[in-house]
């Protein structure tokens, strides 16, 4: 099943332009306007109180509570040095739990990584990128990571106070190397760690339209639901297993 | 829109779910549980009052120029590739949604949490269709095996519990499952995996849409979302007209209000923020993108001054949790989508047969309890007189209920017709005293009387006593003390002729 | 100064000792309540079903007999958020009523703010040598803000031992007309309300609000479970006399 004809989306498209009109219509005489409004109306509460602006924490402080609240949401973290720590880490990690097949996005702070873990014939390691990718290609490397036991991703931001992770879309960083795999093991380097959200969502408001990425994903912990009788349960669809690995350099 | 409900009324199906010891018990342990996890989270975050006020001022304002902001979000949407749709009402919505699936051919669809969807029935449609439509939230799930509603927003499945639901999906497997939780939400993982990864569509409804950025942002713990909106080809979101702020700043107050909100959380385990479909060297998310934009009943509430803030609802299911009637009777016995506080107001407000769905309204003490949870501070408890008073005001169909207050508006516009009253009542009552109550369970006092006594009318009332306590107290009383002189004369001096309150 | 009293049509007619215990209390301050004899309901009752041509007939009693009054007091945190809430609206298409509402608005008081916060007084030097429990009626303390005038006032009385009441936040039930028109969801929500009083152990139930109290208690002694309920007032009348007795 392919794209949509352009002729069937042209055809709503112009059902959508002359409902719009009707709809925006309806608003704004409901509201008392004769039009609807094109300029933009005056803010003069925008965002999170101000006080807010005041808290900040040192990068020691930002450690702690982003570890406390991982720790919480039953996520698990290391701090270490350098990519070569991470390194280690991985190893120790697939010879505990046997994994075979591992996904790791193809980003640059993640390269030695990459190299090393390559060269090992134990496992089976897909690289994302999907840059040159025909649609079969992209559909295999979904695939992978639906079969893989462990994805690897360095993230773009983390946030101390909610404790969560940020990762972003292109090419060289797929979706669902963070999600489909069974255990996620994040590699955060400590200059991107902010102390809160508002700090990583601004930037994005200012973003122009071609760099902003198709999808900006907040993950805090791992998968849970305690849709039966409240009984909490981890791995619902989601990684049931996450790792951030705090790095002080990459 | 216009919903039907069943025939039964929310009073007889109280009574129903009164009855129901399971559902009770299970209804209050999770509303507790909620409500202890909000306050607590409330508590730990700190001035919440102030970042109250600061998302219900975010929300008043953006539905207050809701045409500026949504035309802003379509723009912006539409530059980024996503195909925005308008529908009137749920036909509308649903009629769309058919044509696209047609189009695609689709066999498969996989839907994360969406009350709008709810609204539109839209899984009965597809199935209608040939086309499978899989609930992929396990509450959602479970609910859609067992053919139900949800009974509370953010926990669909509060009234099922392990034995039903390992029964449920023990079919499912076609193998006996055991009721642990760890091993059906095995189950359910396994074999939504399969659905994720071979359904033709995913659908998720819009936590918010930002107008700036043109992007929906999604909230949930499971990840299904984010699968329903990376794996399959093609993605239909349902956003209802009024989920919309302006920017990703203000995203900060949502996201610390509505987590901490519904369920105690500091954020919810994913919160996805969706900017159209897949870049063109993207390897995953939708090839192709719609956002329905939903008014179903909506729009009706602009520009009324006593229901407009109803749009500022943020569906957290705070209400929900701190409400002690929805604790006594659940969801189901509201009749509607949406139940609690928040149910019994946006039902009437979005259907278009009003007096159909007027005795919600009555479903309520007034005890303001879900003002107080209100992360956007919604004044529920004042609209709920105020749909009563538009049902008296169309011509309330209870002849008793009309009779009694047409007595009282005699009696209580002169204290002599009171007091000729009480008089009677003395006679009247020496019937029915008993050890100094009232327990005669007849006419207007049987509702009060199956669960209490009522107090029998006293030898005088405190107007007849007054001048005896008056003369009693002649000569006794001592000067009032300069301090009390003072304070009451600084009150004074300070009033303006305008309202203000002593709290 | 006027200082006038607002009895409330439920302990005008039913609980008459509330009302006599308030003025014998003021008194001792030297403030002589009046009671303007016009007034017969804050018209709550007929509001809240969404009567509200019948419930101005009964508003306008108030807004007469306390037109003179520089300060009005209630001995119910209900009828007295009625009128700071609700008669703001229910007058809002009569300019000279809805003056006359706002006026009443700035001076009236529920009882226990009165005494805190114009007499500025939290012990009356009662005593009262009981275990006594409280519930903080709805009205009262979400629409009026009352929350730590009672408790100042409780914690000044000698000899009394307060247990707090489980849940106490939660709704008893009352609700006016909903008591009658879901009498069964009603029941269930004082059912409960009464187990949690019954689990303090408590002698007394002390409330703000005779509603409340009156629904409270009408379930105590259909379970057989006579708790004694009193208006705050009542128990420091009764608190100040035994004070004397004393003495």
């Amino acid at each position: 099943m392919g794209k949509s004809d352009a002729d069937f989306l042209q055809r709503l498209h112009e059902e959508a332009l002359q409902k719009q009109e009707a709809f925006f219509g309806n608003i704004a005489s409901r509201l008392g306007r004769e039009r609807r409004l094109q300029t933009a109306p005056v803010r003069s509460i925008k965002g999170a109180p101000e006080f807010w602006e005041d808290v900040q924490l040192s990068v020691e402080q930002r450690v702690e509570l982003f570890m406390s609240n991982w720790q919480k949401a039953g996520g698990h973290v290391q701090r270490l040095s350098r990519m070569s720590d991470v390194k280690q880490f991985i190893d120790n990690f697939i010879a505990t739990t046997q994994a075979r097949h591992l996904i790791i996005q193809d980003q640059d702070e993640l390269a030695e990584l990459r190299t090393a873990l390559k060269a090992s014939t134990d496992i089976n390691l897909t690289v994302w990128n999907s840059g040159a990718a025909s649609e079969g290609e992209k559909d295999e490397l979904v695939a992978k990571a639906a079969g893989a036991d462990i994805g690897i991703v360095a993230v773009e931001h983390a946030v101390a106070y909610t404790g969560s992770l940020v990762v972003t879309s292109d090419p060289a960083r797929g979706r669902s190397v963070s999600l489909l795999p069974t255990t996620l093991i994040a590699v955060l380097p400590l200059s991107r760690l902010k102390t809160k959200l508002g700090e990583v969502l601004r930037p994005f408001d200012v973003l122009p339209l071609k760099e902003r990425p198709a999808g900006i994903h907040f993950i805090s912990g791992p998968s849970r639901s305690a849709d039966i009788e409240n009984d909490l349960t981890i791995g619902v669809h989601g990684p049931g297993v996450v790792y951030a690995l705090i790095v002080d350099e990459i | 829109m216009s919903e039907h409900k069943a025939t039964s009324s929310v009073k007889e199906r109280s009574k129903v779910a009164l009855n129901n010891d399971f559902l009770r018990n299970a209804v209050k342990f999770t509303t507790e549980r909620l409500k202890n996890g909000k306050l607590a989270a409330a508590e730990e975050h700190g001035n919440w009052e102030e970042w109250r006020e600061r998302g219900r001022q975010i929300r008043l304002h953006t539905i207050a120029h809701l045409d500026y902001y949504l035309a802003r979000f379509v723009e912006n949407a539409r530059a980024q590739g996503v195909h925005v749709h308008f529908a009137a009402d749920a036909a509308d919505a649903v009629r769309l949604t058919m044509q696209i699936a047609e189009h695609k051919k689709a066999k498969s669809v996989v839907k994360s949490k969406s009350m709008v969807s709810e609204e539109l029935h839209i899984n009965h449609a597809l199935e209608q269709l040939g086309v499978e439509a899989v609930e992929t939230d396990l509450g959602e799930y479970i609910i859609q095996l067992a053919g139900e509603t949800p009974s509370h927003i953010i926990i669909p499945a509060i009234h099922k519990n392990r034995y039903q639901i390992a029964e449920l999906l023990s079919k499912e497997a076609g193998e006996e499952l055991p009721p642990d939780t760890g091993i059906l939400a095995g189950f359910v993982r396994r074999k939504l995996r399969e659905k994720f990864l071979e359904a033709d569509i995913g659908m998720t409804g819009c936590n918010f849409a930002i107008a700036e950025t043109g992007s929906i942002v999604l909230f949930e713990n499971e990840g299904n979302a984010r699968m329903v909106s990376t794996v399959p080809k093609t993605q239909i979101t349902f956003m209802g007209m009024e989920r919309i702020i302006p920017t990703l700043d203000d995203l900060e107050v949502m996201a610390t209000l509505l987590p901490r909100s519904a369920t105690g959380q500091k954020l919810t385990v994913y919160m996805s923020v969706i900017s159209g479909p897949q870049r063109q060297t993207d390897g995953d998310g939708p090839e192709e993108m719609h956002v329905i934009i939903l008014d179903n009943g909506r729009s009706l509430q602009l520009g009324d001054p006593q229901f407009q803030e109803l749009l500022n609802c943020i569906r957290c299911g705070a209400c929900l949790n701190a409400c002690p009637v929805y604790r006594h009777i659940g969801g189901h016995a509201y009749g509607g989508v949406y139940s609690g506080p928040i149910g019994a107001v946006l039902t009437p407000a979005l259907n278009k047969n009003v007096a159909e769905w007027d005795d919600i309204a009555n479903a309520s003490s007034l005890c303001g309890a879900c003002y107080e949870a209100c992360p956007v501070k919604i004044p529920l408890h004042d609209m709920l007189v105020y749909l009563r008073r538009r049902k008296v005001e169309r011509g309330s169909k209870d002849p008793l209920e009309q009779a009694g207050m047409s007595g009282f508006k005699f009696l209580m516009s002169n204290a002599n017709r009171v007091k000729a009253f009480v008089k009677l009542g003395r006679i009247g009552q020496k019937m029915l005293v008993r050890d100094g109550h009232i327990k005669a369970k007849i006419g207007p006092l049987k509702g009060w009387n199956s669960y209490r006594y009522a107090p029998s009318l006293p030898k005088q009332t405190f107007r007849e006593s007054w001048k005896d306590i008056e003369q009693g107290l002649a000569g006794t009383l001592p000067e009032l003390s300069t301090d009390i002189k003072a304070r009451m004369e600084q009150l004074m001096a300070q009033r303006t002729g305008g309202g203000k309150y002593h709290g | 100064m006027k200082v006038s009293l607002f009895i409330t049509c439920l302990s005008d007619l039913v609980y008459p000792k509330v009302g006599a215990s308030m003025v014998q209390l003021l008194a001792r301050y030297g403030v002589k309540l009046d009671f303007p004899e016009v007034q017969t309901c804050c018209g709550q009752p007929a509001f809240n079903s969404g009567y509200w041509n019948e419930a101005r007939s009964a508003a306008l009693t108030l807004l007469e007999a306390f037109e003179d009054s520089d300060f009005v007091i209630s001995p119910s945190g209900s009828c007295t958020s009625m009128i700071h809430h609700y008669y703001p609206k229910l007058f809002e298409n009569d300019p000279v009523n809805l003056a006359k509402a706002n006026r009443l608005i700035e001076k009236t008081y529920e009882f226990s703010q009165f005494i805190v916060q114009v007499l500025g007084v939290t012990d009356l030097g009662a005593v009262f040598p009981h275990k006594v429990t409280y519930h903080p009626s709805c009205h009262g303390s979400r629409l009026l803000g009352v929350k730590n005038e009672p408790m100042a006032l409780m914690q000044q009385i000698r000899d009394l031992e307060l247990v707090p009441l489980p849940h106490a936040e939660d709704c008893c039930g009352f609700g006016g007309t909903f008591a009658v028109k879901m009498c069964d969801i009603s029941g269930a929500m004082v059912s409960e309300k009464s187990d949690h009083v019954l689990e303090t152990e408590a002698e007394v139930l002390v409330g703000l609000d005779m509603g409340c109290l009156m629904n409270i208690s009408g379930n105590l002694l259909h379970r057989g479970k006579p708790v004694k309920v009193m208006h705050l007032a009542e128990l420091l009348a009764e608190g100040v006399k035994l004070a004397h007795e004393r003495a």
